[in-house]
């Protein structure tokens, strides 16, 4: 008897040594205000996602500010007086970008103030965001692996892919013709999978008008466009890669030119959290909206023109986002 | 009996021993030869360090570095400066506690103590960092999510940690595993007479550890524990993965804006050693007041 108990005497002790250990953990290093927020999402009570994000009057939306001009640094903005951001979440002018003003649009449109919070994006991707932030404005690709994770709200822009030949080039006129030769692009996007006959994009029904070229892979995007920029048919045919990286490229001087119209469409979406303890259904839908809103009134067009020089955000219109079955 | 000639002009040549007064002149000859030696030692150091900065700046030269940029956006870095020294000073706190416990687990008699202390510091120094932050991150608000579902949302809840407090929970749990290995060398240090002489003069192991023995072994931990907190200065580093605005955070996403990433870079390694140097001298002068015990 004796024994055993000097064997579970200090297991309880270490019990209530984590027990008690784990509640000043989390509860002194919380900013005031921060600490409410998870308890709330945590319990039953709380009735969905909208009226959360109503209630407390600001739409937290995680943003990587790596990627310009998507989402950048503006140095030494001072943070407006009335900002309800607190603790980790910044307010929107210490950022500058297309998707900080897409946030920012939807956030006016639900009637609340937008906060930004800044994770890797790992942890924006690996989904179970335990009600840290409400919503991934990162220009994120909807593919079906992110799926199993995360809801994809109607696409708000998207990255055509595009052939491009060299300017000296007479006998190529449409994609159709480049069959058989030899296309270079880099080697793990979709471009490949494109090539190989293989590429699925959910949502969207892909016609291979390219059939049995020759695909050189490259690491990224620019060394390609560079054999190309070499002659036409020295190193390569043509080049498959993103519609603003090839006008990108010819926009510097290289010598290039678009051959047709964009052969497929990357569809480019907001995400939210499949994991989240509140009911997210009525907030999907109120973003949802929104987006089609700001196409239909040429939101997201201008804002397109105005950071990408020309209009991406067209094709999000049409995409059909009941046919993700999500 | 006469003394060794003394090196240099002037001073005296010759001393007797014997005479009291030679006796202190002498002894402070040598010691005035003592300083003379370990000032020119520093100058030599000194000078080394100065070549070898010259030599680092040479280098650096290469790289066509924009200087005015560095200054214009210095601001935007250093404002991280006081998330990480915070954030930092936390979790040393925290670790030196886990790793009092630890260590009094490891050199315990019972199993199930010096279990559970082995087996912390087994999986806590036998993973890396960067996935121990992830994991808290991401892994713990999934487990608190199962417990609220089973009815108990306030315990649920303490599972949901922010960036800085999965930051510090991180850093403090590694460090924690490593320092209880410096807290029990330094508790073996001190000689089993005192814990026996203790014994014999009726005081518990308790009053032992809190009055005899630890006060001795802080002698040997400081130290260590000092060199732990500069180490994590810079392992603070890592918690930028959850977006938390330390140094290293606003250094590369500010670079990515202009793509001057050798500037940034160069900015918040500098800070990083300017800290660090900083760190050394408070802990030098801790160490000085901690040896006074020492010195006759």
């Amino acid at each position: 008897m004796s024994r055993l108990f000097k064997y579970v005497a200090p297991l309880l002790v270490v019990l209530l040594v984590v027990a008690g250990c784990a509640a000043p953990v989390a509860a002194p290093a919380a900013p005031a205000g921060e600490a409410a927020a998870p308890a709330e999402s945590g319990s039953a009570a709380a009735a969905d996602l909208l009226s959360e994000v109503q209630a407390r009057g600001k739409l937290i939306v995680s943003t990587d500010p790596a990627y310009p001009p998507q989402s950048e640094l503006v140095a030494d903005a001072a943070p407006p007086a009335d900002t309800k951001c607190s603790g980790d979440e910044k307010p929107a002018n210490q950022f500058t970008g297309f998707d900080i003003d897409t946030a920012a649009e939807i956030a006016k449109r639900l009637g609340v103030e937008v906060c930004f919070v800044t994770p890797d994006w790992t942890l924006i991707t690996a989904g179970g965001w335990a009600g840290r932030w409400d919503l991934s404005i990162g220009s994120m690709t909807i593919t079906p692996e992110r799926m199993e994770k995360l809801y994809f709200s109607q696409p708000y822009y998207t990255t055509p892919a595009a052939f491009f030949v060299h300017q000296d080039n007479t006998t190529y006129t449409q994609p159709a013709d480049l069959s058989g030769k030899k296309v270079g692009g880099c080697s793990g996007c979709t471009y490949e999978a494109y090539i190989d006959g293989t590429l699925s994009i959910p949502g969207e029904t892909i016609d291979f008008v390219v059939t049995d070229a020759e695909f050189a892979g490259y690491d990224t995007d620019v060394p390609a466009l560079e054999d190309l920029a070499l002659g036409d048919g020295v190193r390569l045919d043509a080049v498959l890669t993103a519609l603003p990286t090839g006008q990108g490229y010819i926009a510097d001087g290289g010598p290039l030119k678009q051959l047709g119209e964009p052969v497929y469409f990357e569809y480019l979406a907001g995400a939210m959290d499949k994991a989240a303890a509140i009911d997210t259904q009525s907030f999907q839908d109120a973003v949802n909206k929104a987006i089609q809103e700001m196409h239909a009134d040429g939101t997201l067009k201008t804002l397109s023109e105005q950071y990408y020089g020309t209009d991406l955000a067209a094709a999000g219109a049409t995409f059909d986002l009941a046919a993700l079955n999500q | 009996m006469t003394a060794p000639t003394g090196d240099e002009p002037g001073s005296r040549t010759t001393y007797d021993l014997t005479k009291r007064a030679d006796q202190e002149a002498y002894a402070s000859l040598l010691m005035a030869q003592e300083r003379r030696r370990k000032w020119m030692q520093r100058t030599r150091v000194a000078l080394v360090w100065v070549f070898l900065v010259l030599i680092l700046w040479f280098l650096f030269s290469f790289l066509n570095l924009d200087f005015g940029y560095i200054f214009q956006n210095a601001n935007f870095v250093l404002l991280g400066i006081g998330v990480t020294i915070g954030v930092s000073l936390v979790s040393i706190t925290i670790a030196s506690i886990i790793a009092l416990f630890g260590a009094l687990g490891r050199l315990s008699t019972n199993s199930i103590f010096h279990g559970m202390a082995s087996f912390y510091v087994s999986l806590f120094r036998g993973t890396p960092l960067l996935v121990q932050i992830f994991i808290i991150y991401l892994g713990l608000p999934q487990i608190g999510q199962q417990i609220s579902a089973r009815g108990f949302p306030w315990l649920g809840s303490l599972f949901i940690l922010t960036a800085i407090q999965s930051g510090v929970l991180a850093l403090s749990l590694n460090y924690g595993a490593y320092m209880t290995e410096i807290f029990r060398a330094g508790i073996q240090s001190v000689n089993r007479g005192q814990w026996q002489a203790a014994s014999a003069l009726g005081l518990s192991r308790m009053q032992t550890l809190r009055l005899i023995v630890l006060p001795q072994a802080m002698k040997l931990i400081i130290p260590a524990v000092g060199n732990q907190f500069i180490a994590m200065q810079k392992d603070s580093s890592l918690v930028s993965v959850m977006g938390v605005w330390e140094i290293t955070y606003r250094a590369n996403r500010f670079a990515r804006k202009d793509s001057k990433y050798m500037e940034m870079f160069l900015l918040a390694a500098a800070i990083y050693w300017v800290l660090t140097i900083f760190s050394e001298w408070l802990l030098a002068r801790l160490e000085g007041r901690m040896a006074r015990s020492d010195t006759r």
